[in-house]
């Protein structure tokens, strides 16, 4: 019983939400013309689901995502380690990332779009810079707190410098890191939907953006559903997959307790 | 029996500072000791005088500031697996399981598996962990992470054993299961033993040797040469004159230095 009343609260405020959308276009509380209804939306999304438009988007996007954030996890965690465990990487790269940090990644898709013109490039390129940087930032606080006397024991026990990172460092880190990569997946639907808008031929983004354009308005929503839909999954699964990596991990009760 | 050959550790003027948020805290001061090839050595102290600095000079973690450490008449390189040690956090892997942890020196040196897996079960048996071999170091007590620590160093069997407070963390019981077992490991193989405890009864009955530390900044301020004969059982051991004056001896001088500590 407490599994459903969880379950209850859980979808309690999306489907509020929903409910309060429809019921404001119905008694014409909003105009329709500027706020499609929900059942319009999902028939449109009933339309759609037979279109390969949708499908075709979906999967490039997806692949421009994914393949974005992981370029971006796998460049985070190696200038990440690096300027953990050095501090002339530190000291070179630090004002670097604290500058960038907040920069919106998306400012820089026009300049992108000039020097590698429409396509994935420019969209991949986008993705990796933004989800660099919380990877960058949870791997250096993870490594920096390994204890001190767990690096000692592996090199009393017989492990060389070099892969006390691979077996001590990155091992240790694994929670923040994880942590980091799961700010940067949502960060990589953002800016591949907002690199599509502006310089894709292709893609969800692209979609939505065309639709809105034409004032398609049902379809747009359908669209923006979809992705959120793909979204969420990818979030589940990859909190999922921390569950499993860090089973012995004493924070990841906490961390899977996070926003569902 | 010092004396005679050139010392397996020497130990002389060492002086550590740590540099912390501006200030500097001495931790030892002019530090000297020699230990002997096949030596058991313990050292007692107050908290904070110092105890784990020297062994994790002796380990090649940390340098000297003053001083010379040499260790086979050579000075310290860094950490080598001739040198086992035992944390006093115990320092297990947490992501590794109790097996793993107990394997993880083994694997480094190269050992085939079957002899790996046999050498585990025995440390596993030896520390009474049967049964708890897959569990990860969360789930298993402080008294039994400590065990699996000491599991882990002597399965590499390192000449020289680094020991800090090995046994703090278990039940009066098991300690002395713990200290038999040290006792007959030390006895059968010859190693070099030099172990932090804050319990004097186990200093002496362990120990050929028990070196008192001052309050920081650590010295030496006592060196009791204990002769027992650890061939007899340790119940007629622990209640021999011998030992026990021993014992009176060894406490009276911690509990200077404790004192001195507080004041
Ligand atoms: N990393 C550090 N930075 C600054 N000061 C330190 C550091 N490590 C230890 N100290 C100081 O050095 C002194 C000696 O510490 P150490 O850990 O060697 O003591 P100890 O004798 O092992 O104590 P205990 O019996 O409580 O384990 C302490 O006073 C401590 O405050
Ligand atoms: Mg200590």
């Amino acid at each position: 019983m407490l599994g459903l009343r969880a379950f209850v609260l859980r979808w309690s405020s999306l489907a509020l939400l929903v409910a309060a959308w429809e019921l404001a276009v119905v008694t014409r509380v909003a105009d329709p013309q500027f706020v499609p209804a929900l059942h319009d939306v999902a028939r449109a999304l009933l339309d759609l689901a037979f279109e390969k438009d949708l499908w075709e988007g979906l999967a490039v996007s997806t692949m421009r995502a994914l393949v974005g954030l992981a370029l971006g996890t796998a460049g985070g965690v190696l200038i990440g380690t690096l300027m953990a465990t050095s501090a002339r990487a530190n000291a070179f790269l630090g004002p670097l990332v604290a500058t960038t940090y907040s920069l919106p990644k998306a400012s820089l898709v026009p300049l992108f779009l000039l020097w590698f013109g429409v396509g994935n490039t420019t969209n991949i390129l986008t993705v990796f810079l933004a989800t660099l940087l919380p990877v960058v930032v949870g791997t250096y606080q993870g490594v920096k707190s390994v204890p001190q006397v767990l690096v000692w024991s592996a090199r009393a026990l017989g492990t060389s410098p070099l892969a006390i990172v691979l077996r001590v460092q990155i091992p240790g880190a694994l929670l923040p890191i994880l942590t980091g990569v799961r700010v940067a997946l949502g960060f990589s639907w953002v800016l591949t939907l907002s690199a599509e808008m502006i310089a894709a031929k292709t893609g969800i983004g692209k979609l939505i953006f065309v639709y809105g354009e034409s004032g398609a308005y049902a379809y747009m929503f359908a669209g923006i559903g979809m992705i959120l839909a793909v979204a969420y999954a990818a979030d589940r699964l990859l909190v999922a997959i921390t569950a499993r990596l860090l089973h012995w991990n004493d924070g990841i009760a906490a961390h899977r307790e996070g926003t569902a | 029996m010092q004396g005679v050959k050139a010392p397996l550790i020497r130990i002389a003027g060492v002086s550590k500072h740590y540099r912390s948020r501006g200030s500097r805290v001495t931790a030892l001061a002019q530090v000297d000791l020699d230990i002997a090839r096949g030596e058991f050595v313990s050292i007692v102290g107050p908290s904070g005088c110092g105890k784990s600095t020297l062994l994790y000079i002796l380990g090649g973690f940390l340098r000297a500031d003053e001083g010379a450490i040499e260790i086979r008449g050579r000075g310290i390189e860094g950490p080598g697996i001739d040198r086992g040690v035992v944390f006093q956090e115990y320092a297990l892997f947490p992501w590794l399981t109790v097996e793993q942890n107990i394997a993880y020196g083994l694997v480094n040196a190269g050992m085939e598996r079957r002899q790996r897996d046999e050498t585990v079960r025995h440390y596993v048996s030896l520390i009474g962990l049967q049964g708890f071999e897959q569990r990860y170091p969360r789930e298993l007590s402080g008294g039994m992470r400590q065990r699996v620590a000491i599991a882990r160093t002597l399965a590499c069997e390192p000449d020289i054993l680094l020991l800090d407070e090995p046994l703090g963390a278990l039940d009066a019981l098991t300690r002395e299961t713990m200290q038999d077992e040290l006792l007959r490991l030390w006895q059968g193989t010859g190693k070099t033993v030099l172990m932090v405890t804050h319990d004097v009864n186990e200093a002496v009955f362990l120990s050929q040797r028990v070196v008192v530390m001052s309050k920081r900044p650590g010295r030496i301020v006592d060196n009791f040469a204990i002769d027992l004969d650890r061939s007899r059982p340790r119940e007629e051991l622990m209640v021999s004159d011998a030992y026990n004056e021993m014992r009176n001896r060894v406490w009276l001088a911690v509990r200077r230095e404790a004192m001195a500590a507080a004041a």
